[in-house]
């Protein structure tokens, strides 16, 4: 399996002051499901613009598909990788069909109308997130987990095989985070896609991703096979936090605890050989 | 059930038949304008010959060179004025915002003003100095905003707003300078061509106008599916594909480009591009390409009804038509926010 | 083909057959020849050329005139045409006229446009510049010209002109009286040295206390006042009020300024604005009224 999205060296800062990623290398097989998980502050967000093509890199390289990010126009980005950012709301009432619509923007003819390919696309995308009962609603009348289903929707409809996403379920509860986690997977094993998901959800990421990326505050990370990068000592350093951790079946979950907690003596426990 | 989730989507055929028929209302009410005003003409003598001699029917003279080019005079700056309020608001995704937020009308102001106290006498084209000076104070003070706002980062809206407010200001207080210093005479002179008004203009001026504000008008139209994706912000529409840069480029240049020559057809005439975008977008939808194309047709409509109160009400005086616009645009502005906001699920 | 191309193409084809259909510049322009006869239905834009086209005994020939023209009262009851601020195109051309006279002396843009469109048109117009009383002789001969009344053009400005001359005989080579004329009061405007005023105080045998400014009809402050010694203030009355009691109102507030030449001898004057706020066949009339405010001794008889 080819590598879909390679970093290489990648180093960023926002000011020339402070830097953010310091010299980071990574690659991303195509079709897995990558986890970045870190604390606040780590540059997530930062990383996952940056692989969008929405920041430009200091230093160092990033590759999608083979090319290089910057020979892409926006348009033939837009085809290979899909994002979906923490919530924003627009300004205008547009329905959910027609923001979903909205990502077939480059396809539209020549006067400005989309094709009967594009709509069944968005039937299809609508249909997958299961959005299709509130299709002509506008946007504003949903609630924020309905919204983030569509735009995920939206994002489904650009029918690329990369699909970045920016906590897609901080907001949700809990029957709507596994909704997604669920819709996610099933695009990755179903349509092959390459998913790379910021998650504040250890233990989600734990049960649905192949790979994660963990990134700290101090600019050292580590990327490999989720087991194996989603250990216990790791997560304690990285988050400075006592955890206990335990066995869900095949995997593993891990419990923040703080002194005042009601299990605080469990602090730095496993159950059985972990 | 699969119908319906896609029935609401703008279909072309759905974007024709609303066009024409909004055409449509827009040729019957320039009809109907056109056979009103200070002195009662018949139709008939006005579709009939001109006659040897200036004066022989003035029925036809008053209808033909007077009444029309007014008319079309308004219809044009109408429609530049409400699809540049459309693309103001699209762009700096602020629903307060109209043509001349970004300095455009103190611009204009200045470069009209400076020409009126500067005594220049000159014509070109057949355009008085302060119709050409209008044009240039208004793109040239765009630019110097485009440039500033620039200064704090790659159209930063924030930043361009600022910067709008700044050169307004600056620019308000130098014409207040001015006006303060001139001839009496300059001054009402001054005063009356800010507060917006229609006047006959020639062939040549209204053909090459139109020219210009319908093309410009079907180039906004042309980016209207990168308006949509736009108003969800720039980066998402960058993540769906849209070159971000390049409709932004193309819809600031147009609008102030349409705006420019609105005002420096007819002065500063407020109201049309702030309210004409909001009403047209409450009862059909934020659509950009129904709404370029619409809003461009109410606009002129709007304004061409305004233009036909402000010169019979207080007959053979004329009102100024920004202050028409601002009495007949409030109240009918406000009942269709109330009527339609709860379609749109604003008010529950 | 690219759709911006089609656009670009549509609107270079459109603009050239706009340039086509009619060439740059005034679009139809009908010559306007010199009537061969007088007019017969003349358009007034400006209340003191009223006042000239009735002095030459045109009244008949008037068909429109300009919303403010009030003397003499028979103007009163001819169709409007429009102030000269907002001149109602359309009452012209309804009034069917062979001369619109305009002047450019106020709304100078609007009556400028005004007087091209209606030439555009193929209508004859005339359009004078009536700031100065030189001027004003000059407007009357050509009215007089256009319309057929040269010898009563003639005759109206050398009557003014020998009424001014044994004027000026009578009042004498003595001492200027120095003139404050007061055209508004809140805020306070006088008229300057620029201004047709400023001729009539001369010819009155006066001289304008306001020094040189820049501004025609400058608004001045106390200090202003104080420094320029008036011994005499003139108000010209503005609207239809009582004079006698716009007199007693003049003198409550110039009282103020005790250290005045014209407050302390009160000598404020409010005189009947007509012939004396514009330029025209009423010209002596004004200069006797101001000449008999700055020496009423001179007239007592």
């Amino acid at each position: 399996m080819s590598d879909i999205i390679e970093v290489r060296n990648l180093s960023f800062g926002y000011t020339s002051a402070s830097v953010v990623l310091k010299d980071v290398s990574f690659a991303v097989p195509s079709g897995t499901f990558l986890a970045i998980v870190g604390p606040n502050g780590a540059g997530k967000s930062t990383l996952l613009n940056l692989m969008s093509g929405a920041l430009r890199p200091q230093s160092g390289t990033i590759t999608i598909d083979a090319a290089p990010i910057d020979s892409y126009s926006a348009q033939k980005l837009a085809a290979k990788v899909a994002v979906v950012r923490q919530e924003s709301v627009p300004m205008f009432g547009f329905s959910v069909a027609e923001t979903v619509l909205m990502a077939r923007t480059p396809y539209f003819g020549a006067a400005g109308f989309e094709s009967q390919a594009d709509r069944d696309i968005v039937k299809a995308a609508l249909e997958a997130t299961d959005t299709a009962a509130f299709a002509s609603r506008p946007l504003t009348s949903l609630s924020s987990g309905e919204r983030q289903r569509v735009f995920i929707a939206r994002a489904l409809a650009q029918n690329s095989p990369i699909l970045l996403l920016d906590e897609p379920t901080s907001f949700l509860d809990l029957k709507h985070q596994v909704g997604i986690y669920d819709l996610l997977k099933a695009a990755q094993l179903e349509k092959g896609k390459t998913i790379v998901a910021i998650t504040h959800d250890i233990n989600l990421a734990c049960q649905y991703c192949d790979q994660a990326l963990l990134l700290g505050t101090d600019g050292l990370y580590r990327h490999g096979p989720a087991d194996k990068v989603l250990s216990a000592e790791q997560i304690k350093h990285v988050f400075d936090v006592q955890i206990f951790t335990g066995r869900v079946g095949q995997e593993r979950f891990f419990m923040p605890l703080g002194k005042r907690a009601k299990d605080s003596r469990q602090i730095n426990t496993k159950t059985d050989e972990i | 059930m699969r119908a319906e989730t896609m029935d609401q989507l703008l279909r072309p055929r759905k974007l024709i038949v609303t066009t024409a028929l909004a055409l449509g209302v827009l040729l019957i009410v320039m009809l109907a304008c056109s056979l009103v005003g200070s002195e009662d003409i018949s139709l008939k003598a006005a579709l009939s010959s001109p006659g040897a001699i200036p004066g022989a029917n003035p029925d036809h003279e008053i209808f033909m060179r007077v009444r029309l080019p007014r008319i079309v005079l308004a219809c044009l700056v109408g429609a530049a004025l409400a699809c540049s309020g459309v693309i103001f608001q699209a762009l700096l995704r602020n629903p307060l915002a109209d043509p001349y937020i970004l300095g455009i009308s103190s611009g204009a102001g200045l470069g009209a003003i400076f020409a009126v106290v500067a005594g220049l006498n000159w014509t070109l084209w057949g355009r008085s100095p302060v119709a050409v000076l209008a044009f240039a104070g208004a793109l040239g003070t765009v630019w110097l905003v485009w440039f500033i706002g620039g200064l704090t980062g790659k159209f930063h809206v924030t930043g361009l707003l600022l910067a709008g407010v700044v050169v307004n200001a600056f620019f308000s207080a130098v014409i207040m300078f001015l006006t303060s210093t001139a001839k009496s005479d300059q001054v009402y002179s001054t005063i009356f061509w800010l507060m917006g008004n229609m006047a006959e203009e020639d062939f040549l001026v209204l053909w090459v106008g139109t020219g210009c504000v319908v093309g410009g008008i079907i180039a906004l139209f042309f980016i209207s599916p990168q308006l949509n994706a736009l108003s969800f912000g720039a980066e998402d529409a960058r993540s769906m594909g849209v070159n971000v840069v390049k409709t932004r480029t193309i819809a600031f240049a147009v609008a102030a480009g349409i705006t420019a020559i609105a005002v420096s057809l007819s002065g500063l005439i407020g109201f049309v591009g702030l309210v004409v975008p909001h009403a047209v977008r409450l009862v059909f939808g934020p659509d950009h390409r129904l709404m370029i194309p619409l809003s461009a047709i109410v606009g002129a409509i709007f304004l061409v009804v305004a233009d036909t109160l402000a010169r019979t009400i207080i007959a053979p005086a004329q009102l100024p038509v920004g202050v028409v616009t601002a009495i007949v645009g409030g109240p009918v502005f406000l009942i269709l926010l109330v009527k339609h906001s709860r379609k749109m699920g604003w008010l529950r | 083909m690219n759709k911006w191309v089609w656009l670009l193409l549509g609107v270079s084809c459109w603009m050239a057959a706009g340039f086509a259909l009619c060439g740059p510049g005034q679009g139809q322009a009908s010559p306007s020849a010199a009537p061969p006869a007088p007019p017969k239905r003349i358009v007034s834009m400006a209340p003191d050329l009223t006042e000239i086209l009735f002095a030459l005994g045109l009244d008949k020939e008037i068909v429109g005139v300009s919303q403010y023209s009030d003397y003499p009262p028979a103007a009163k009851e001819k169709p409007s045409v429009g102030s000269f601020w907002q001149p109602n195109i359309e009452s012209i051309v309804a009034a069917k006229p062979d001369l619109v006279v305009a002047s450019t002396t106020v709304g100078f843009t609007q009556q400028k446009r005004l007087a091209m469109r209606l030439a555009r048109m193929g209508y004859n117009n005339l359009t004078l510049r009536l700031e100065t009383i030189e001027q004003l002789f000059e407007a009357i001969e050509q009215i007089g010209q256009a319309t057929g009344r040269r010898q009563q053009a003639d005759e109206v400005v050398r009557d003014i002109k020998s009424k001014l001359q044994k004027l000026s005989s009578q009042v004498g080579a003595g001492k200027k009286v120095k003139v404050l004329w007061v055209v508004q009061r809140e805020p306070l405007r006088v008229a300057g040295r620029d201004t047709f005023v400023n001729e009539m105080i001369g010819l009155a045998g006066g001289e304008n206390a306001t020094g040189r400014t820049v501004q025609i009809y400058p608004p001045i402050g106390a200090e202003q006042v104080i420094a320029s010694g008036a011994e005499v203030i003139i108000e010209p009355d503005m609207g239809q009020q009582d004079l006698k009691a716009q007199q007693e109102s003049a003198f409550r507030y110039w009282s103020r300024f005790e250290n005045l030449p014209a407050a302390i001898n009160k000598r404020i004057y409010v005189i009947p604005g007509g012939a004396v706020s514009r330029l025209g066949p009423r010209l002596y009339e004004g200069i006797e009224t101001i000449a008999k405010c700055l020496r009423p001794h001179l007239f007592e008889s």
